[in-house]
């Protein structure tokens, strides 16, 4: 059950990656595509209806692991407690600038809250992105599993790496977005960012790849092996969807490639929550790190519900709101 | 300073400022949802103008909710370790239902209603309204079950190391506590929202500006007001009492004040607590009226906090005014909108300019009255985190120092200052626009 328990937080997490994705990516690349004032208006109206609902899959999934393995929310959370709270300022700028923006029909006022906005998204990605490498690389942990290393253990360079490559993905998925979502030159703009960058995205995950794989050396499942195909199939095709100016399908394969990381991260990183630097089985596992059988029962069957429910009216909000967005 | 006094000041100023908010959101999301259901069936322009008027209000309050809400979610891990490690079994039960059922509900309908794409029917928002009003509610019975197995655990069992461990969700869920504490919440944002509608519409007849929407919106807020003004007190108020003098006879003895055990107890009206002396300075009594109201028997023995050892005490002076601000004001609140909702039926209440004014300045004290309640629950449950299993002092996080968490304090204030001077700035201002200067 505990293994259920790990696959249900990765999904959580990777829907927000996915979700919550698109919504950093946009505004991370906001300043490369958005030349006016109403341009950069049209940008956040594409994601304004939808950014709330995606950040919740990040709460939920905090929510989860609290449930799921409470040992191992108390020690991560406390352990980072600098960088998580600076997640939560960030998170909470990006908010007020996504809300505020419209609310004064000034020029300065929205060239204040664009910039915060694509200032703190870029950020946020930048530190998730770092935030994995780590969790990839494994940190330093003490016997009851609280973090011992310091602020700069966590800016490694294979980490700050990993940070380059989550912006270089983001916002390209980001501005697959933008392109299936609003009309007119800004989506064209956005299409050939998609094409272009697919290339940085490319050098940047073989890079990350190989580093990866280097540190892992004995790889736990086979199947992990076949990961790097179906991510580099994935990218391929985005770029090629992008190259005839398929959108939708340009966001689709963007999502399958962050899907097919996340899940060859999760499989690397598993069976720990946390795993221990240098040496891995000293972290957290999802065996020390359950509760009980019956919390373990309830907090899965509260998350089967729970994203059932949300996979059947989600969808239809969002087909409701899946308009395409003009510069107006 | 003590780290856990640290991380005590920075959960109390965060949950207290993000709490203004829910309260808006329950008290108001009923209105929201009615008055965009009257809109889309009705075919009066005036409701599809109160509708969207109050759609822009609660859409800037929820946006100021859900960014002052993010940090709830993660603050038990970064500042409460211990206390999540310990208890993480139980209580993250509750909180992820919170975020599966309830806060996705919110958050994905919202959209829907605050961003009306062309072409989305009108029907089709009034059920977006009326699925954020069930999922704020939700929401709150969620946190609200948190916090009430806190006050009054139960469905656990310890585990040989000392962990606390989950047996039995459903009596987690369904306490006797955790659903009278929960309609207490509810009924007090209900209050809330009753007032606040009654007090813009107030404004706008002292103003002689939108008359005819004014006097919907106090008629509506006036009614809704009474009611829950008087449900507030009986029966949830009174259930609350009894689950507190039943399971928490210490916080009783401190929210009244009462130092010394008596039989035939008086209730303090007003008094200050003098803690070094054990007494009441300046009280006004009621004769035998505490042991009635706790027990439904003038004549019954109340324990008086020399019932019970020193360390057991929790804080007397902020419980003891933090309580009677809330009775006090609720108390206020009866009366107001009693007299207010007999004007109105008599007809008189649009002549009657002084009680208009009433209304508009009650405004503000219901907020007061709900967060008042709230310090009497939480700072009357000291020095317990969990009530009887585990106390608050054990509760931090091993790793993360007072420097830190100050520091943290401070970033929080910052925030939560810029927050709220745009939130009131927005608000005014959308309140000073009115309903006819937005476009329906």
């Amino acid at each position: 059950m505990s293994v259920a328990g790990f696959i249900a937080i990765a999904f959580m997490l990777t829907m927000y990656v996915l979700l919550d994705g698109y919504d950093l990516g946009v505004a991370a690349v906001a300043p490369l595509i958005a030349r006016s004032d109403r341009e950069r208006a049209a940008t956040m109206a594409g994601i304004g209806p939808f950014w709330n609902g995606n950040e919740v899959w990040l709460i939920a999934a905090g929510a989860a692991l609290f449930a799921l393995f409470p040992a191992a929310y108390a020690s991560s959370f406390s352990g980072f407690y600098l960088p998580l709270i600076i997640v939560l300022w960030l998170l909470m700028l990006r908010g007020i600038a996504l809300e505020l923006r419209e609310h004064f029909p000034s020029e300065i006022w929205h060239q204040f809250w664009d910039a915060a906005f694509s200032a703190s998204s870029a950020l946020l990605i930048f530190v998730f992105g770092i935030a994995l490498g780590n969790l990839l690389r494994g940190v330093p942990l003490d016997a009851a599993g609280y973090f011992q290393g310091t602020f700069s253990f966590l800016l490694n360079p294979y980490a700050l790496l990993v940070g380059v490559f989550a912006f270089a993905t983001l916002g390209v998925h980001g501005a697959t977005f933008v392109a299936m979502r609003i009309e007119g030159e800004l989506a064209a703009r956005a299409i050939q960012i998609v094409a272009g960058g697919s290339w940085l995205v490319l050098i940047l995950y073989l890079a990350v790849t190989a580093l990866t794989v280097s540190m892992n050396a004995p790889l736990r499942a086979p199947w992990l092996f076949a990961m790097p195909a179906l991510s580099l199939t994935a990218l391929g095709l985005m770029w090629r969807s992008a190259r005839a100016g398929r959108a939708r399908e340009a966001f689709v394969m963007s999502s399958c490639f962050i899907a097919t990381l996340l899940a060859a991260s999760a499989g690397t990183i598993f069976p720990y929550l946390l795993p221990a630097f240098p040496a891995r089985n000293r972290g957290i596992s999802i065996f020390a790190a359950a509760p009980s059988e019956t919390a373990l029962a309830c907090a899965l069957t509260v998350t089967l519900i729970g994203v059932a429910a949300v996979a059947i009216y989600a969808p239809i909000v969002w087909r409701r709101m899946a308009r395409k967005v003009r510069v107006e | 300073m003590d780290p856990v006094l640290a991380d005590r000041l920075q959960f109390a100023f965060t949950i207290m400022f993000h709490y203004l908010f829910p309260i808006g959101t329950m008290g108001l999301a009923p209105f929201v949802a009615a008055y965009t259901w009257k809109a889309a069936h009705g075919r009066d322009e005036e409701s599809a103008r109160i509708a969207a008027f109050w759609t822009k209000i609660f859409g800037i309050n929820f946006a100021a909710g859900v960014v002052s809400g993010i940090p709830m979610e993660f603050q038990f891990g970064t500042n409460w370790a211990a206390f999540s490690r310990n208890t993480g079994s139980v209580v993250g039960q509750p909180l992820a239902m919170e975020s599966l059922f309830a806060f996705f509900l919110e958050s994905v309908f919202l959209g829907a209603l605050l961003y009306r794409r062309r072409g989305v029917p009108s029907m089709f928002v009034a059920w977006a309204g009326v699925m954020i009003c069930a999922g704020a509610w939700l929401s709150g019975f969620f946190i609200v079950a948190t916090n009430a197995w806190m006050q009054h655990p139960v469905g656990y069992r310890i585990a040989a190391d000392g962990t606390i461990l989950l047996q039995n969700i459903w009596a987690v869920l369904f306490s006797r506590f955790a659903y009278w504490q929960f309609a207490h919440v509810l009924c007090g944002a209900l209050l809330a929202g009753g007032f606040i509608v009654a007090g813009v519409g107030a404004y706008y007849l002292l103003s002689r500006r939108d008359e005819a929407i004014g006097r919907r919106l106090v008629r509506a807020g006036t009614i809704v007001a009474f009611a829950f003004a008087l449900i507030v007190v009986f029966p949830t108020g009174d259930r609350n009492g009894r689950d507190v003098t039943q399971y928490q006879p210490v916080k009783l003895a401190a929210q009244e004040g009462l130092f010394t055990t008596e039989r035939e107890a008086p209730l303090a009206i007003i008094g200050m607590p003098d803690v070094a002396h054990k007494r009441l300075i300046d009280p006004i009594f009621v004769p035998d009226i505490l042991s009635f109201l706790s027990y439904g028997n003038y004549k019954a023995n109340v324990n008086g906090l020399d019932a019970y050892a020193r360390e057991l005490w929790p804080p007397v002076e902020l419980t003891y005014y933090a309580y009677h601000i809330m009775v006090g004001l609720g108390t206020i609140f009866a009366a107001a909108a009693t007299l207010a909702v007999a004007l109105l039926a008599f007809g008189m209440l649009w002549k009657a300019r002084w009680m208009l004014w009433i209304l508009m300045l009650l405004m503000p004290f219901p907020f007061v009255a709900n967060e008042a309640g709230w310090v009497a629950a939480e700072v009357g449950r000291q020095p317990w985190i969990v009530y009887g299993l585990m106390k608050t002092a054990a509760g931090g996080s091993p790793t993360v120092s007072s420097g830190e968490t100050v520091f943290t304090l401070i970033g929080f204030a910052g925030m939560y200052f810029l927050l709220g001077v745009l939130f009131l700035y927005l608000v005014l201002r959308e309140i000073g626009r009115g309903p006819s200067g937005s476009e329906a």
